[in-house]
């Protein structure tokens, strides 16, 4: 492993206590790379997302985050403290999530500016309040994403792909050096998508390195190097024009009436990209 | 009397000036507690406690006499806080469980009181507070119980704000949601304890609600939430106290102090409920961008507070 290796899986597994996850996962992601997730609705992209982040348990092989690892012996699955390990790499400001924003409170009375703050409040801890620097990187994180004009509008009243770029904003002010995005570009139009992918390639330009999981191939070959097929085990993982074949993402897919071209994947019963 | 003499000079009197002392922090402290109940929907874990508190308070009364109210109601309260925070983590969603449990607790404390020889005056203390006749050594702890409430929910604020906004988000930054939730359910059920012999178990609802209500009624901007339910809190109790003052010694009819002081929270939301709408309206009519309160989260949360009124049970559970 290099120096620049930021997430590194060996036959990973991450399961729930009641049985569903994913598993047999190998990948490696270096500081400035970007890796994309793809697979159908259910595979278990969401899951690996949040089994790196600590959110669901580590039950075979292991996960090394920087120069930190946890792993876990096949007769020691249930070990629970291996598993909570890459939840302390988030608590030190390492990793970062891109949630799904539909799953947040329009209502709720917090501008955009507050919601990016709330990066910040891992670093400042319990008793710290926020300070000059911390206004600064709120500042710069908002710029990033495009959104300079709307910092004091309340976080519900932006359209759905104005509230994805501001969590990523969000992402950003903690200043990680992993982003985890959760199919990022649902239900976006071509002015957000467009705002996203210039904004991952400002993040690996500045050696963050990115795993999104997407149903987006577009997003893929413009961003990401590496392509990880996902359906319950890994199925295939490797550049981008090598593995993302018809034949592979067929076959990942279930082959049942998958289309693709040079942007799109159309499967029967997926909404979006 | 004249309005000053109900305004003011009636806290002239020792005994009104120590209701005013601990109405206001009580009322304030309940309200800034209160803007975290209501953001984080906990109104139903918040009815919990005032009954869960209860029994503790009887026990408390029971040993040690007035003496053992505060630290009674204490012990209950944390155990009803981590009882609570349990059953919520723990996904039992059945308000019929809850409420048995609830009611169960709530019963055992009318046993206990029943023992004593003052029975229906003690029930009614414990219930609905006797704010007047607070004697001068209870001031101290109940102040101090306040602010221990307080200074819990402001030690955590950032990260509670967190959380109520985006609990998943909140989690994946590395902050225990079991510490948070302890933290907001123990300081509700401080400010519990605190209101067991001002204005009642079942009356302090209205504070830990009301406030925040009015707060989200009167501005979307999150840091302005805090202020707003403070002074909504702290002018209603002023009011309160007065109105039941000139009410009782000036006409005559005599009302009682923590209900009236309630109906005044009460009053003061539907008042602003009511500016709310039509100010509402005219945005809608000017063609201005309406704010964004919609009218259907209004209806419901009016019917909770007519409902918190008529039925101070068990409230229906929030659907998150």
């Amino acid at each position: 492993m290099t120096d620049a290796t930021v997430l590194r899986l060996e036959g990973a597994a991450f399961t729930y206590p009641g049985g569903a996850g994913v598993s047999e996962l190998d990948l490696a992601v270096e500081a400035g790379e970007a890796v994309a997730l793809i697979g159908p609705n259910g595979a278990g992209k969401s899951t690996l997302l949040k089994g790196v982040l600590g959110l669901v348990p580590l039950t075979a092989g292991s996960v090394q985050l920087g120069t930190a690892a946890a792993s876990v012996n096949a007769s020691t699955s249930n070990d629970s403290t291996a598993s909570a390990e890459p939840a302390t790499h988030a608590r030190n400001g390492m990793v970062s999530f891109l949630p799904q924003s539909a799953e947040l409170d329009p209502d709720f009375p917090i501008s955009l500016e507050q919601v990016v703050m709330q990066g910040r409040y891992r670093g400042l801890g319990l008793l710290r309040w926020p300070g000059r620097a911390d206004r600064q990187a709120v500042r710069e994180a908002i710029q990033t994403v495009g959104l300079a004009s709307l910092a004091k509008h309340r976080f519900g009243e932006l359209s759905g792909g104005q509230r994805q770029r501001g969590l990523l904003a969000r992402a950003l002010a903690s200043e990680p050096r992993l982003l985890l995005l959760d199919e990022p570009f649902n239900g976006l139009d071509q002015a957000n998508r467009d705002a996203l992918i210039d904004t991952i390639r400002t993040l690996k330009h500045r050696g963050v390195a990115v795993v999104v999981s997407t149903h987006d191939l577009e997003l893929a070959r413009l961003v990401c190097d590496t392509v990880v097929l996902v359906n319950g085990t890994q199925l295939a993982s490797g550049p981008v024009d090598e593995v993302l074949t018809l034949g592979n993402v067929q076959e990942c897919f279930d082959g049942v009436g998958v289309e693709m071209d040079e942007h799109t994947l159309v499967v029967p019963g997926h909404e979006g990209h | 009397m004249n309005l000053v003499d109900a305004l003011f000079g009636s806290f002239a009197i020792p005994f009104m000036g120590r209701a005013l002392v601990v109405m206001l922090v009580l009322a304030v402290v309940a309200g800034l507690v209160g803007v975290l109940v209501n953001l984080r929907g906990l109104e139903f874990i918040s009815d919990g406690l005032t009954h869960a508190v209860f029994p503790g308070l009887a026990i408390g009364l029971a040993v040690g006499g007035t003496a053992g109210l505060i630290p009674g109601a204490a012990i209950a309260a944390l155990a009803g806080a981590l009882a609570l925070t349990w059953l919520d983590r723990a996904g039992i969603t059945s308000d019929a469980a809850i409420a048995i449990v609830l009611t169960a607790t709530f019963s055992v404390g009318v046993i206990v009181v029943s023992r004593s020889s003052d029975y229906a005056g003690e029930l009614e203390a414990l219930l609905f507070g006797r704010v007047l006749t607070i004697p001068p050594s209870e001031v101290v702890p109940l102040v101090v119980v306040s602010l221990v409430a307080l200074a819990a929910v402001a030690l955590t604020l950032k990260q509670q704000l967190f959380r109520a906004f985006d609990a998943r988000g909140s989690r994946a930054a590395g902050d225990s949601s079991l510490v948070l939730d302890l933290v907001l359910n123990a300081a509700v059920a401080l400010v519990v304890v605190a209101a067991a012999s001002t204005i009642g178990t079942l009356l302090v609802l209205a504070l830990l609600i009301v406030p925040g209500a009015v707060a989200r009624l009167a501005t979307e901007r999150m840091w302005w939430l805090f202020p707003a339910a403070a002074a909504f809190a702290a002018i209603a109790a002023w009011l309160g106290l007065a109105a039941g003052y000139a009410i009782s010694v000036g006409g005559g009819f005599d009302l009682p102090a923590g209900s009236t002081v309630v109906g005044v929270f009460v009053i003061g939301y539907g008042v602003a409920l009511l500016v709310r709408v039509l100010l509402d309206r005219r945005h809608a009519r000017t063609g201005r961008p309406r704010p964004t309160l919609e009218d259907a989260r209004e209806a419901r949360r009016g019917a909770e507070m007519a409902g918190l009124l008529s039925t101070p049970l068990v409230s229906p559970r929030k659907t998150s």
